[in-house]
């Protein structure tokens, strides 16, 4: 690994000072990528945590782990060119940013990346996942001022905006799950294979009355966004999330409880329009969303008092959007929702607190 | 006594007894010092550094080549009630030497300087009383500097009465000179120093902090201070930084508006002990050194002004290595210019320079290193010390809202929010939001993935708001001289009319 160090040593001056001085931030971002930066503490505290922003992202990629083995096996090798459209095209616009603002580029997008791909309809168009995704990052973070300045998720501002561009292509490009042993792992099914296509998700469907198996939602066997099918993948990996504290287990029992609770309620009141909590908890983006996209801590509130209202709202907003509106499905809604109401949530938070503090000491 | 105050009381009451803590963390470094102490060869050449943390002694009392007494005073703070500085052995005075130090040559372990002069203490006490001398020999035999203002970690007034003094004896910050360490053998002396600070006291409380363990020895000092009614245990969990003083004194409901709260540490009732109880100046210290790259950490048995160096050569075997003076959260580098012991120091922490980048670092399974989220693998490990070196660990990032900083913090302030305040300039909302409350231990910056210094942030904003909260007093005191000079003015010139 020496050779490659001394490879990155030889051609810093040219980023530096020399011809490629424009790309500074793309040649530190691979430096750093393959080789821990070299910086040294000089004050007090002299030694510091080896939990860096790079790690805690790839924290996320590995409790994704789960949830893209699942969504290989059922909806094919498809996913992998889904995966790569999205990180160069999201990747692109970070770049051309960090290089616009000559700054770093940030380890946040590593994440987006790959949660986008994961909460569209399997069989969507590779340009729509370029556009979006390059949408997302571009309006829902770099415009805010870059990763750590963001209001929205930016997987789910650019899921927002496929949604509402394009109503018929999302609506049209979910898949059949494969239900072979060896699942859908050597083929690649595209919106051109029309047997494979589904016309509706379990959600859709259970709108006209007809709830798919619950074992089939747990398992994964069933139509959906790509990685939000398989219940327990999800569940897997929003656990080691939770044990690992990079996702905040408050938001999540937030949202879950207040969906079973509220869910529940309204089961009991009006069976005809919100079915059973334990199938409609499995179904959908909910997990999904529970576990991995509200849970982002730069667009959820950063006070514990203000995750649980978040994670609240999310969860009622969710049920009542599924119940009693003319779309099946509100997590996206609901949490695009609850980031707007973040900052307020904290800031009615904050400013208990700091009256507290105003009489200490 | 009123329903309300006596519900007031009763509420003061049920706090002083219940001490709730909050955050801490334990930054387990390998090299934890034993507790055995190690006597160190007499030095014959010692450099005492002019200024340490809180003290800068610029009033000198000796001249060059003079030949001073072991206690002899050297120089004083004029800023902090003239806490002197003493010499620790006898010898030849060089004040040109080195820059920044007293140096004494030749120095010796003579029989220290003799006692005060009972003429001059019998002058004392018909002008002070009983009270007023003790404070004086206090100061003059070199024990005030022992003493803290829990608050603010200034010098207290010596002439001052406190609320409460809080003695701790818990050093949790890796790797400072430990309590029981310090009292090896010494145990009645630190009982006589309790009463002896009692004796400075009318019916304030001294609180007497604990680490929360059933070893033998906090046994053994729990039995010696039975039958001190005025002394009041307070057990703390073992968990850095909940041995400080500030933190202490908040959660137990002292208020700094109810006058100071003084704090000592072990050395502190010690010397208090030595110079009330036998008159005697404080000469020796007993610091730790540890961390990685030191030879058998221990606690030495030294004196303000011993060479680093002699240390280094005995100690330390680890060629790169940044030498500490203190812990590893808060403590300062000691550049190659120091080259004694200051008064202050507490202990010598070693740390390796950061030396190799790893290759693809971020993704090892991670066994050797412990992180506060538990993102390696070492969660799965029992606790361990590891083995730190001075290197980042990331790179600078954006806040990402984390909030790993608010858990730790044992102040219950909002690290990241301050910070965010600090960005935008808000200098108005930093104060709002109590940065001044900040005891400095460092856990935010260590443990926030964005490699974000908040400590050093929050040092600079408390002095900042502090200048402009002098700079605006001083401003409402000129007019109100303006104001009184236009008055005084006004009614000369009626009367003259």
């Amino acid at each position: 690994m020496k050779v490659l160090l001394k490879v990155f040593e030889a051609v810093r001056p040219t980023f530096e000072q020399g011809k490629l001085k424009a790309f500074k931030p793309l040649y530190e971002a691979m430096e750093n990528f393959f080789f821990a930066p070299s910086t040294t503490t000089t004050t007090a505290p002299h030694v510091r945590d080896p939990l860096d922003v790079k790690r805690l992202m790839s924290m996320v990629i590995i409790a994704l782990l789960p949830s893209i083995a699942a969504s290989f096996y059922f909806f094919g090798l498809r996913m992998v060119a889904m995966i790569i459209v999205s990180y160069a095209a999201g990747g692109a616009v970070e770049v051309i940013f960090a290089i616009v603002r000559k700054e770093n580029i940030n380890e946040g997008f590593l994440v987006t990346g790959m949660l986008f791909p994961l909460i569209l309809p399997p069989a969507l168009p590779l340009w729509m996942v370029g556009l979006g995704v390059a949408f997302g990052v571009f309006v829902g973070k770099e415009l805010f001022g870059g990763t750590g300045r963001n209001l929205f998720n930016p997987a789910l501002v650019g899921r927002c905006f496929l949604s509402l561009a394009y109503p018929k292509t999302m609506s049209a490009s979910w898949l059949e799950p494969s239900r072979d042993l060896a699942g859908r792992l050597l083929q690649y099914v595209d919106a051109s294979s029309v047997d494979a296509l589904s016309s509706a998700t379990p959600l859709a469907l259970a709108k006209q009355g007809e709830f798919a198996s619950l074992s089939h939602q747990l398992f994964g066997s069933v139509s959906g966004s790509a990685g939000e099918t398989s219940a327990i993948a999800i569940i897997l990996g929003g656990v080691f999330l939770l044990l690992t504290r990079v996702a905040n287990w408050r938001t999540v029992v937030g949202i879950l409880g207040s969906f079973a609770l509220l869910g529940g309620v309204l089961h009991y009141a009006h069976p005809e329009k919100v079915g059973p909590v334990l199938w409609h908890l499995c179904a959908g983006g909910l997990l999904f969303g529970a576990f991995f996209m509200a849970t982002d801590p730069v667009s959820s509130p950063i006070s514990n008092a203000g995750k649980w209202c978040y994670g609240i709202m999310i969860g009622c907003v969710t049920v009542l959007i599924r119940g009693f509106t003319g779309y099946v499905e509100g997590v996206t809604f609901a949490i695009l929702l609850g980031n707007i109401f973040a900052p307020i949530l904290d800031e009615m938070v904050i400013a208990v607190r700091i009256r507290r503090l105003r009489s200490e000491g | 006594m009123s329903v309300l105050s006596w519900i007031e009381f009763e509420a003061t009451e049920k706090r002083k007894g219940t001490v709730k803590l909050k955050g801490g963390y334990n930054v387990l470094l390998q090299g934890r010092p034993e507790s055995t102490v190690r006597l160190m060869p007499e030095p014959s050449v010692l450099y005492l550094p002019l200024r340490s943390k809180r003290f800068a002694f610029s009033e000198l009392s000796v001249k060059e080549g003079e030949y001073v007494n072991a206690g002899d005073i050297l120089a004083r703070d004029p800023d902090n009630f003239g806490v002197p500085l003493l010499a620790p052995r006898g010898g030849k005075v060089r004040l040109e030497k080195v820059p920044g130090h007293i140096v004494i040559e030749d120095a010796a372990k003579v029989q220290e300087h003799a006692d005060m002069a009972e003429e001059e203490l019998l002058h004392l006490e018909q002008e002070m009383g009983a009270g007023g001398i003790k404070r004086y020999k206090l100061v003059t035999l070199g024990a005030w500097e022992f003493f803290y203002d829990a608050y603010t970690g200034a010098v207290p007034d010596p002439l001052g009465t406190p609320q409460a003094i809080i003695v701790s004896i818990a050093s949790l910050e890796p790797f400072v000179a430990r309590g029981d360490a310090q009292l090896r053998n010494r145990l009645l002396n630190f009982t006589r120093g309790l009463e002896q600070l009692q004796s400075l006291l009318e019916y304030q409380p001294i609180y007497l902090v604990m680490p929360d363990v059933e070893s033998e020895f906090v046994n053994l000092l729990r039995n010696h201070i039975r039958g001190y009614a005025w002394v009041k245990i307070v057990e703390i969990p073992l968990r850095y930084p909940h041995d400080h003083v500030a933190i202490l004194a908040r959660r137990l409901g002292l208020k700094r508006s109810n006058g100071p709260i003084w704090a000592v540490r072990t050395e502190g009732v010690l010397a208090t002990d030595r110079a009330l109880t036998l008159t005697k100046p404080c000469l020796i210290r007993i610091v730790s050194i540890g961390g990685i790259g030191v030879n058998s950490p221990a606690h030495l048995n030294v004196m303000p002004g011993y060479p680093i160096k002699m240390i280094k050569e005995r100690y330390v075997f680890e060629p790169a290595a940044r030498l500490i003076n203190g812990g590893i959260l808060t403590g300062e580098p000691l550049g190659a210019e120091a080259l004694g012991l200051d008064t202050e120091c507490r202990g010598l922490t070693v740390l390796p320079e950061l030396e190799d980048r790893e290759f693809l670092g971020f993704i090892r399974p991670g066994w050797d290193r412990s992180c506060y989220a538990g993102c390696f693998l070492s969660s799965l490990r029992v606790k361990f010390h590891e083995r730190f070196t001075t290197g980042m660990r990331g790179e600078g990032r954006p806040c990402i809202s984390c909030s790993f900083c608010e858990d730790v913090c044992p102040a219950g302030i909002m690290p990241h929010l301050i910070h965010k305040y600090l960005y935008r300039d808000l200098i108005e909302e930093v104060d709002m939001a109590r940065v001044d409350l900040c005891v400095e231990c460092g856990l935010c910056s260590f443990v926030c993935p964005s490699k974000i210094d908040l400590r050093q942030q929050f040092i600079d904003a408390k002095a900042l708001i502090e200048q402009e909260k002098q700079e605006l007093r001083k401003e409402q005191e000129r007019q109100e001289k303006e104001r009184e000079e236009q008055a005084a003015t006004k009614s000369v010139e009626e009367k003259d009319a």
